[in-house]
């Protein structure tokens, strides 16, 4: 009976402590390769700032902007994958946000054609999230986590 | 007030002071597509630019600034995300009187339209 119990309990411990690696590895994973990330939220709305065309460049060794990547902010407000960790390294990097169409298609106008965060990634092992609290006439940007 | 028909301000958020001595300069969009530098002044003690252009140089269009942070913190013996920060915005009412600030700190910024 004893040995019973004890079976029973090595299992459920065993099960919550796979359950939670896994869940740590599913979190870790979902983080995996995805060192930069950014997210739009409009505020004058309470809602995310969805369908916002984003272009991420970066500056060359000539002082030009090379561009990464174009995307459009998901039903979060959020770009799903801009670069891989191995494509991310340091340098100057731009994220362009498509204020003036994003607001032209809800029939509000804003004072910012487009909204531009240049930012210096100094160590590329680390994650940094470089969101946009947006309105039509103002907006806020810093550095996440 | 009177033909200063664009204002702007800059804060350090971090420090809780205004933010002196930062480089700060003004572009118009061209017909070309091409940024034409209109001035570029120091913020004064109360983070202010004194007169960036006149109400007869105050046209419609697209504007620029941009404001040296790297430098700002450089003196300060600091670190910043921002090589520098530009805002662009549009101006349909030149007539009218805009304020553009930024208020700002090493790790993060904020712009409005102010009056």
């Amino acid at each position: 009976m004893m040995a019973y119990i004890l079976t029973l309990l090595c299992m459920a411990v065993l099960f919550l402590v796979n359950r939670s690696e896994h869940t740590t590895a599913s979190a870790h994973k979902t983080m995996k390769d995805n060192p930069l990330t950014s997210h739009a939220l409009d505020t004058a709305s309470g809602l995310p700032a969805i369908g916002m065309k984003t272009t991420l460049y970066r500056m060359s060794t000539d002082d030009t902007w090379e561009q990464i990547t174009s995307q459009y902010t998901n039903e979060d407000g959020r770009l799903s994958h801009l670069l891989s960790d191995a494509e991310f390294t340091a340098g100057i990097y731009k994220l362009n946000f498509d204020t003036k169409n994003y607001y032209s298609k809800l029939d509000k106008k804003t004072f910012y054609p487009y909204v531009e965060i240049v930012f210096e990634i100094e160590k590329p092992a680390e994650h940094y999230h470089v969101p946009i609290l947006l309105s039509p006439f103002g907006y806020t940007t810093y550095r996440g986590s | 007030m009177k033909d200063n028909p664009l204002t702007s301000h800059a804060l350090d958020t971090a420090s809780g002071l205004p933010a002196i001595g930062m480089k700060t300069t003004l572009y118009r969009m061209s017909t070309d597509d091409t940024w034409e530098q209109i001035t570029s002044q120091y913020t004064n003690e109360d983070g202010r630019l004194s007169h960036l252009l006149s109400d007869a140089e105050f046209t419609a269009g697209i504007y620029k600034l941009n404001f040296d942070t790297k430098n700002y913190y450089s003196k300060l013996d600091k670190k910043t995300f921002y090589p520098y920060v530009e805002i662009v915005f549009e101006i349909e009412k030149p007539a009218e009187h805009y304020h553009v600030p930024i208020l700002l700190s090493p790790f993060g910024y904020t712009t409005y339209r102010g009056s």
